[in-house]
């Protein structure tokens, strides 16, 4: 027997669209306004900050932070926090260029732990394409979501 | 320049994790968090009494530190695990090493350390020289 018998199931979200209808510009000026913020200065071949991997594809998937939270029939309010991230680059991301985002959510497991209680952990897979289509990267993030609801 | 398996990386240093960096961040982000903006909320919700640093911040950090390290270099795939908030104020310090190298593929394991509360994000990369 299970010690998450007592509880319902996860929210079935996996398989959710994760698409993006926008295009991601990355522009010289927020980029060297990134890069400076965190303490380091543009680089000068036109590369962009690598972080802009997490950015782009956060800002230009199908559904916001709080959309995605929906998804899993979880209230953005409650305090989403981030478990992980893993991406492989096939291309440095290059300021002036534009990009689409595609991707799903790949799972969303319920877990009980001593620290934070019941929580569901949510895995979602995002791919950054140049507009023609080629991709560029992939990104694996997981997601931590607090269940206070089932709090003891 | 050569690198050998074991090598300590050049660490990176952010003296005071900066509030108005995270200002930006919630724009770059397209995600107004009031964690990351109004140390009320963060009291309010049991979190601390600072500002609390965007995650992918924390990451932009240990990316730095790789780039600073291998300079011409491209960072391949890197993974990254958040095991505690960063604080606007702390001192965050990144550190690392070479575990492995394989032609012009370095492997790289790294943590990112605040003052007094230790480490707070760690991970791995690979990095094309």
């Amino acid at each position: 027997m299970s010690d998450l018998d007592d509880l319902p199931p996860a929210p079935d979200a996996a398989g959710t669209s994760l698409d993006g209808d926008k295009v991601f510009t990355i522009t010289a000026e927020e980029n060297a306004a990134l890069c400076r913020s965190t303490g380091v200065e543009p680089a000068a071949d036109g590369s962009a900050h690598p972080i802009y991997y997490y950015i782009a594809t956060q800002v230009a998937m199908g559904k916001t932070v709080a959309g995605v939270c929906e998804a899993c029939e979880f209230d953005v309010e409650d305090g989403p926090m981030m478990g992980s991230s893993g991406v492989r680059l096939d291309a440095p991301l290059r300021v002036g260029e534009s990009y689409k985002v595609t991707g799903e959510i790949l799972s969303l497991v319920r877990k009980r732990s001593r620290k934070l209680g019941v929580m569901d952990v949510l895995t979602y897979r995002l791919r950054l394409h140049l507009l023609d289509g080629m991709q560029v990267l992939e990104t694996d993030n997981v997601w931590v979501l607090p269940r206070k609801e089932f709090a003891a | 320049m050569s690198h050998a398996i074991g090598d300590a990386l050049p660490p990176f240093t952010i003296e005071s994790v900066s509030p108005e960096a995270m200002k930006q961040w919630a724009v770059f982000l397209a995600d107004p968090n009031p964690i990351h903006l109004d140390v009320e909320v963060v009291k309010a919700k049991g979190l601390g009494d600072r500002v609390i640093n965007q995650g992918p911040v924390n990451v932009a950090y240990m990316m730095n530190m790789l780039m600073r390290a291998f300079p011409g270099g491209r960072i391949k795939t890197m993974d990254s695990r958040f095991l505690d908030n960063v604080y606007g104020g702390d001192r965050a310090v990144v550190t690392g090493r070479i575990t492995m190298i394989e032609g012009n593929i370095v492997t790289c394991e790294f943590s990112l350390d605040v003052d007094g509360r230790g480490t707070v994000n760690s991970g791995t990369a690979t990095v094309e020289i």
